[in-house]
């Protein structure tokens, strides 16, 4: 039974979420792509366009460059591992599959390795082009992280304030919320560090401003300029995946409110419900982030972006932690 | 007893390598591997019954009780190991075992190598005496075999310009600083008549004196600049470069902490205790320690030579361990302070094996490559797959990664710093980012495009390999228990470390009371 509770079902349940979400993110693609055709007076590709992409390119023949090392094979596979590690660490309507006090940091450790992956992977070509896509993607990388995890630490600390058992996990948010606070200084707070969190879900899934290491206008696709066939596959499926896991933290910490409840389900009928009205909640919030911001803006260049990164986000961020944090330090 | 066997058999094997190298460089390197081997045997044994008995060791030279006929203070030399110094033996002889393992490929081209192999075997006797002596001269005498044959080593290569200066540097450095600590030694015996650290530390508690917080001035002063602290860390920066990577691997992972880090808190828990201002002392220890934690990370972050940078970066990670100890001694007695200390000997035990891979590592380089220059070695994750992942499961260790060994000593060493005092934490969290920095432009420089130069390049040979395999299994799998390590041994090892009491009572049963 220990080893059913401790390691079976975990196992299952990180499949079942990995297949559904896989889905799930690729579908939100090409709702996505619809949705931006349409604003632009097109018509677009099918619903499924994404799924179809990925097979084709699965069965591509893949061109491994002759300047390339290990690591160009290595980082799309190792990408991905991570992103599915993280769908265990990640609120999906319900609590995480591994949660523990503290999970929070691997939480964003993984969700950085991603990147660190990627950028790994496109030096390892040997093509200057990449290369200076993973420049960016580092500077880019670097300028975000801090505004968020300044943010998620206060406002996690925040609500451990309230009681909690396992302070610093990715459960705090479906036991309190930080509407829940109440007082008008907390929900000023709340609703900065709500376009801290919409900003640094742009960058993070490299839309509108800042479609910048992958640019495909100025450096021919940037970080992904060598991959071709099955890795690319891989690495189109991980930005799905990230982009899906990055938008249910946002949605975890500001819309945590399950669907359950109101209909009066109990076991994985519950599980099932809120993991699809979670799914909703996501595919709205990419819809305002990803698709209305990347039908409607340009890119930043890259020093733009940066001094946009530190110098706006980064101090709303500070200053809406200050206001959460405030009531309970004075 | 095995206890003497660490002592003889690196002797022995050191004084007969002469007459054994008449018989050929086959017959000599392996006489060299195996007398480290049989040194890590008993290594292993020494470890595991201190470590299942909890039990401070006590081996007398010359007679069966440390005590004289009819006195009840020791006379003899004894011998005294606790679970501190038998990690401390363990890691030493296990990585003096790899540095020797990996001589046999790397050292090929030189002469001279039955001076070579004597003197990396003189070496590790030097560290294990600092590690088990219960005796202040007996561990001056030992600082001094090992400060020697390191002198030795780092100038080994003669026919080079810069191990020759490297060399004068660390042993005019060196000297200054042995000659701190014998003077140290020397105020303590005038003022208490012992030499014994047990019985000293028994003296001290009893009446403290100025003379006593001298000795203690020139002890911390001596033996920073044998830990590589900041103020006095550039002997370190040329040193390391200049030695053959072997070498370098135990300087970095070992000299300056048998030497300096661990003979510190020996030093200030053992001997010093409670009969001085901890919170004082702790403080200065802290100060050093985070001069040391900047600069050290920092100018790591800007060399271009990689040995120079990796010992840069063991000045930086030496400040992690200072900081450890300085706030144990600063929180004595508090729970913090205990997961400082634990962090400090965890962080000394990890940052053995990573340096030591590291620095294995830029010596397989080098021998393939025959420069040090990291602009030159664009690109060698092509032609050197092996090397350049070990070093990558290396640099991500020593950055702190999670499934590596890396992150929990650092994390207890964050964790307690944030609770002592958060500006420790900040600048614990910038010296790791100097860290990071540093070595992600490194990968950044092996991952790249490969350059002409790298092109002929090859992983080495077999016996080059196989210690870099070895120690990054070692990570890999510290990695995977980080807390059931820290658990079962760092967290022991503090206790006995801070049972001053029973580091007294164990040379002299009769000793009642304390500080």
């Amino acid at each position: 039974m220990d080893i059913m509770t401790g390691v079976v079902y975990p196992v299952a349940g990180l499949v079942g979420l990995y297949i559904f979400v896989s889905l799930a993110s690729l579908i939100w693609e090409g709702i996505d792509r619809k949705l931006v055709a349409r604003m632009q007076r097109r018509v677009g590709p099918p619903l499924l366009q994404p799924l179809y992409d990925f097979f084709k390119l699965a069965s591509k023949e893949t061109i491994i460059p002759n300047t390339s090392n290990f690591m160009f094979r290595a980082a799309p596979v190792l990408s991905l591992a991570t992103a599915i590690a993280l769908l265990a660490y990640t609120p999906l309507g319900f609590e995480p599959i591994l949660t523990s006090k503290g999970d929070v940091i691997v939480f964003i450790y993984l969700l950085a390795l991603l990147s660190l992956f990627k950028i790994l992977g496109a030096i390892s070509s040997g093509n200057p082009y990449a290369k200076i896509g993973a420049a960016r993607e580092a500077a880019i990388m670097v300028s975000r992280e801090p505004a968020m995890m300044l943010a998620v630490f206060a406002i996690m600390w925040r609500l451990g304030k309230l009681g909690i058992e396992k302070p610093f996990s990715m459960s705090v948010f479906y036991q309190h919320n930080i509407w829940e606070i109440g007082t008008p200084m907390s929900f000023v707070g709340a609703l900065i560090l709500l376009y801290v969190f919409i900003v640094w879900l742009a960058s993070e899934i490299e839309v509108g401003y800042f479609n910048i290491p992958d640019a495909e206008e100025e450096i021919a696709e940037g970080l992904l300029v060598e991959y071709s066939g099955r890795y690319l596959a891989l690495f189109k499926l991980t930005k799905a995946l990230k982009a899906f896991i990055s938008a249910s933290l946002v949605v975890a910490i500001f819309f945590p409110w399950g669907i359950s409840g109101y209909l009066g389900l109990t076991g994985y009928a519950a599980t099932i419900a809120d993991l699809l009205f979670h799914t909703l909640k996501v595919f709205l919030l990419l819809f305002a982030v990803q698709s209305i911001f990347r039908a409607t803006t340009g890119r930043l260049k890259v020093t733009q972006a940066v001094s946009f990164l530190w110098g706006r986000v980064f101090a709303a961020s500070l200053l809406g932690s200050l206001l959460i944090a405030m009531e309970v330090i004075m | 007893m095995m206890l003497p066997f660490l002592i003889v058999i690196p002797l022995f094997g050191a004084f007969s390598m002469p007459i054994v190298s008449l018989l050929g460089r086959k017959a000599r390197e392996a006489w060299a591997v195996i007398v480290s081997l049989a040194t890590l045997g008993v290594a292993g044994a020494v470890f595991y019954d201190i470590w299942s008995t909890k039990k401070v060791l006590v081996y007398t030279l010359g007679a069966k009780s440390p005590l004289g006929q009819g006195v009840d203070f020791p006379i003899r030399i004894v011998w005294e190991v606790d679970l501190l110094g038998a990690i401390m033996i363990l890691i030493v002889t296990f990585v003096a075992f790899m540095a020797i393992l990996y001589s046999i490929g790397y050292m090929k081209h030189d002469t001279g190598l039955e001076k070579y192999y004597t003197l990396i075997l003189i070496l590790e006797l030097g560290m294990l005496g600092i590690v088990m002596t219960g005796d202040l001269f007996n561990f001056y005498v030992f600082l001094e075999i090992m400060s020697i044959a390191s002198y030795a080593l780092v100038a080994f290569r003669t026919d080079t310009w810069e191990g020759i200066e490297a060399g004068i540097k660390y042993m005019f450095v060196g000297s200054i600083a042995s000659s701190f600590i014998l003077l140290a030694i020397a105020l303590l015996y005038g003022q208490y008549g012992t030499l014994t650290m047990s019985y000293l530390a028994a003296k001290m508690a009893e009446n403290p004196t100025v003379v006593g917080k001298v000795a203690l001035s020139l002890f911390i002063a001596g033996l920073l600049f044998k830990s590589g602290a900041s103020p006095v860390h550039m002997w370190l920066a040329d040193a390391h470069p200049a030695a053959p990577s072997p070498i370098s691997a135990m300087l970095s992972g070992l000299v300056i902490k048998a030497g300096g880090t661990y003979a510190l808190a020996r030093i200030l828990f053992s001997i010093y205790g409670t009969s001085v201002g901890m919170k004082t002392v702790g403080w200065v220890i802290i100060v050093f320690a985070c001069i040391t934690l900047i600069v050290g990370n920092a100018m790591a972050v800007i060399q271009t030579d990689i040995k120079r940078l990796l010992a840069y970066s063991s000045v930086g990670q030496i400040g992690y361990i200072l900081l450890g100890i300085g706030i144990g001694l600063a929180a004595y007695g508090t729970n913090a302070g205990e997961i400082a200390l634990a962090g400090a000997i965890y962080h000394t035990v990890n940052h053995a094996l990573m340096k030591a891979l590291l620095f294995l590592v830029a010596g397989a380089v080098i021998h393939e490559l025959g420069t040090r220059n990291l602009n030159e070695l664009s690109g060698i994750a092509k032609t050197m797959p092996k090397t350049t992942f070990a070093f990558l499961i290396g640099a991500a260790a020593i950055i702190g990664m999670p499934p590596l060994n890396g992150f929990a000593s650092k994390w207890l060493i964050y964790e307690s710093s944030a609770i002592f005092n958060p500006v420790l934490g900040a600048i614990a969290i910038i010296g790791t980012a100097f860290c990071t920095a540093a070595y992600v432009r490194v990968l950044y420089t092996f991952f790249g495009k490969p350059s002409e130069r790298v092109m002929e390049a090859k992983d080495p040979e077999g016996s080059m390999l196989l210690p870099m395999i070895i120690l990054v299994l070692a990570i890999i799998v510290m990695g995977l228990f980080p807390w059931q390590i820290s658990e079962k041994i760092m967290i022991p090892a503090v206790d006995m470390l801070k049972d001053q009491v029973h580091y007294i009572t164990a040379v002299i049963p009769n000793f009642i009371g304390g500080a």
